[in-house]
């Protein structure tokens, strides 16, 4: 897949991981495993990114004796979310299209 | 590897980098490899699943932005002494000079690269108009009767049709690998803001 593409994916991705309810990064990983597998080294740039756009914020909670940071999606990052959606539909009536087109030629 | 190791060999690779960037990563993969042990995972196999030490730190160091990496290195070297100072203004006109031809051809090698696969897919594009021409002139040329100059016209045209096909997935490869070139040009440049500051 494009790279640029499946960057602007993950962080969706990411952001929607996060939507109902605070959660970590490990969390994360595995909530996302059924759809998009992800690695720890390529969810943290991520997640720091999202961080510096104010799309998500950080708090450390203390978790059996030691830290563990959670992450809280911000207003910015559900607007994210819905412009993703927006986008989207777009994407999806362009792609019924060239399958369409495809299909046509057949 | 046990996580001590782990983060001592992450640290080493970051060098220079500003400490709460060093430190952030640390805390995220610590965490990470924590929350693995927590659900069974072993300390060997929790720092395994996180990747080799060489691929986080060159990670860390593409995803840092070139102006924070000039910063760090300028903040870690020691003040200017009086005379070095005035060494750089009196030999301005020669590395200024020196300076502005190093980063002239370093764009231009950029722009060779780039241009090369501008002309690569134009030839490609090329041999697809000679295929439609190709196929055009058989069209015309059997229409006015002309039947083996139409067919050597099919001919040509189905030669230009196929090596353009052939030649863009090969083109597509090479583009692939100017991609990566570049990368790693990206990382070399950064990778020598990092790591050799301190070192006296």
């Amino acid at each position: 897949m494009d790279i640029q593409l499946k960057r602007g994916l993950l962080d969706v991705c990411v952001l929607a991981a996060i939507k109902d309810k605070d959660s970590y990064g490990y969390q994360i990983i595995k909530d996302m495993k059924p759809y998009v597998e992800i690695s720890e080294s390529t969810l943290y740039p991520i997640l720091r990114r999202l961080e510096s756009a104010e799309l998500l914020t950080v708090r450390p909670v203390e978790h059996n004796g030691r830290l563990r940071k959670y992450y809280h999606i911000t207003e910015s990052g559900l607007e994210r979310i819905k412009i993703f959606e927006a986008e989207w539909k777009e994407i999806m009536s362009i792609y019924k299209f060239v399958v369409r087109e495809g299909k046509g030629n057949d | 590897m046990t996580k001590q190791q782990f983060v001592l060999a992450v640290c080493e690779r970051l060098g220079d980098l500003p400490q709460s960037v060093i430190d952030g990563s640390l805390d995220y993969y610590c965490e990470m490899i924590d929350d693995r042990m927590e659900e069974g995972a072993t300390e060997e196999e929790a720092v395994a699943a996180m990747g080799t030490p060489e691929d986080i730190a060159s990670q860390i160091l593409m995803e840092t932005p070139l102006p924070k990496l000039v910063k760090v290195k300028k903040e870690s070297s020691r003040g200017l002494r009086r005379w070095e100072m005035v060494l750089l203004v009196i030999g301005s006109p020669l590395w200024i000079i020196l300076l502005l031809a190093a980063a002239m051809i370093f764009i231009s090698v950029y722009a060779v690269l780039w241009s090369a696969i501008v002309v690569l897919y134009s030839a490609d594009l090329c041999l697809a108009a000679g295929a439609v021409s190709g196929f055009s002139a058989f069209v015309l040329l059997l229409m006015s009767g002309w039947i083996a100059q139409g067919f050597l016209m099919l001919a040509a045209g189905l030669v230009c049709a196929g090596s353009a096909i052939l030649l863009f997935f090969a083109f597509n490869k090479i583009t692939r690998g100017a991609v990566k070139l570049s990368r790693w040009i990206v990382l070399w440049l950064k990778s020598l803001f990092v790591g050799k500051g301190d070192k006296k």
